[in-house]
């Protein structure tokens, strides 16, 4: 077929990747930035059916992104206004229209009849739904999502791969959508473009499905980077709970009343000399507890700050309720003493 | 020194994409700590890649001179 001729042509299509096209089907999720970048795509590739999931009508402020629709759509269902785009770029596909939300009542009827499906919400309670339902039913997923000028893509349960819930459990944290952060056209569309592209490899049986994985890519730097994600059987939390220790900047822990200790072991440099601090080793902390004042105010440090900390939380559980920890470490105490002395 | 990279909304609280820390001997649970109380990341999901392999944070883990961490949170906008 002339009109398909320039990708048939290409190494691992010809008329048979054609084919698999014609008769594979991709059901959007969400009509919005990254559905509008995805379809038209789809679409003029020859894919033979194409459905979309959308509730929502197109507004005004969705036309700096959502490519498909124009100043006349404004007030719209955004499925119906999307088909009429999409039909005219190509007469041959399929589209069904569905203009509701998805939700764990339709979740199943809706994705049933496509074999892909594309992750383009801006919703995370509707990605765990429809992540739940494409893990049972082992439809790959193709996620794609943007937090400002970032996004991120992934294929979640392909070919027995990893879910989305894996990656990230679901928790009751809040993260911003494109309507709270903001958004630029572009960005949704490199990101969309990316899920389009995981569809067609998946369909056509070409190149590496980012199954497993999951690229970040930055607009503002151009840079992309790739995670592979943890083992299935690796249980991953996204919450943890972590006692704190307040940080505290080396200048007012010299104001401050109180003593001063360096947790670092004997003989690590730079060496602070011991008329300005107390030197309990993290390593004899714990026994030496007694020598200290627990109401007193303590600041602690070590080289970086992170043994400063463990040391804290070693107090604060012994019941020491003045506990700070420096920011910076022994180099930063030194230059202040060396200022004290040497004033410039 | 060890490079944390960071991502999303946790890029925001840390006011930088990346940054390098001198590291003694630190865990991985102890650079959380030291980051948490830093830019209180603890308000955040997000997952823990090591050397761009996302890994358990209750995995008992020394950390390495040049190692590159990165924190993952999900995004939600589309």
């Amino acid at each position: 077929m002339e009109r398909y001729q320039r990708q048939t042509i290409l190494p691992g299509i010809g008329t048979s990747g054609q084919q698999k096209l014609l008769l594979s089907s991709v059901l959007v999720i969400g009509a919005g930035g990254l559905g509008c970048a995805v379809l038209p795509y789809l679409v003029s590739a020859g894919v033979g059916k194409i459905g979309i999931v959308d509730g929502d009508r197109v507004e005004e402020s969705n036309l700096h992104r959502q490519i498909l629709y124009h100043e006349n759509s404004i007030g719209k269902l955004k499925v119906e206004a999307a088909k009429q785009v999409l039909q005219r770029m190509n007469s041959t596909t399929e589209i069904e229209i569905m203009p509701e939300f998805l939700t764990p009542e339709n979740v199943d009827n809706l994705i049933n009849s496509y074999e892909l499906i594309i992750d383009a919400t801006d919703n995370l309670e509707v990605r765990y739904t429809l992540d739940e339902v494409c893990s049972r039913l082992k439809k790959p997923m193709i996620y794609g999502s943007i937090f400002r000028f970032q996004g991120q893509v992934s294929v979640f349960n392909y070919n027995g791969g990893p879910s989305y819930s894996h990656l990230f459990p679901k928790d009751d944290k809040v993260i911003l959508n494109c309507e709270e952060a903001g958004v630029l056209g572009t960005t949704v569309g490199i990101i969309g473009m990316l899920q389009a592209n995981e569809a067609l490899k998946i369909i056509l049986g070409i190149g590496e499905v980012l199954s497993g994985k999951i690229l970040i890519y930055n607009t503002l730097t151009n840079d992309q980077q790739i995670f592979q994600l943890a083992d299935q059987s690796v249980e991953l939390s996204s919450n943890t709970v972590i006692e704190k220790v307040d940080l505290i900047h080396p200048e007012l822990a010299f104001e401050q009343k109180g003593i001063l200790i360096d947790v670092r072991e004997v003989g690590e440099k730079p060496e602070i000399p011991s008329g300005f601090c107390r030197k309990i080793p993290l390593s004899e902390l714990e026994s030496r507890l007694g020598e200290l004042d627990k109401d007193g105010d303590i600041t602690l440090f070590c080289q970086a700050g992170g043994r400063a900390i463990k040391a804290g939380k070693l107090m604060q559980k012994a019941g020491f309720s003045k506990v700070k920890a420096i920011q910076g470490g022994a180099r930063d105490i030194l230059k202040l003493i060396k200022d004290e002395i040497e004033p410039a | 020194m060890i490079t944390v990279n960071y991502f999303g909304n946790i890029a925001e609280a840390a006011q930088s994409d990346s940054e390098t820390l001198e590291h003694n001997a630190m865990s991985l649970a102890e650079l959380l700590e030291l980051l948490d109380s830093k830019y209180d990341i603890g308000q955040f999901s997000f997952q823990v890649a090591v050397n761009r392999k996302i890994v358990s944070r209750q995995q008992a883990l020394n950390l390495s001179d040049s190692d590159e961490i990165a924190l993952l949170p999900p995004f939600a906008g589309g």
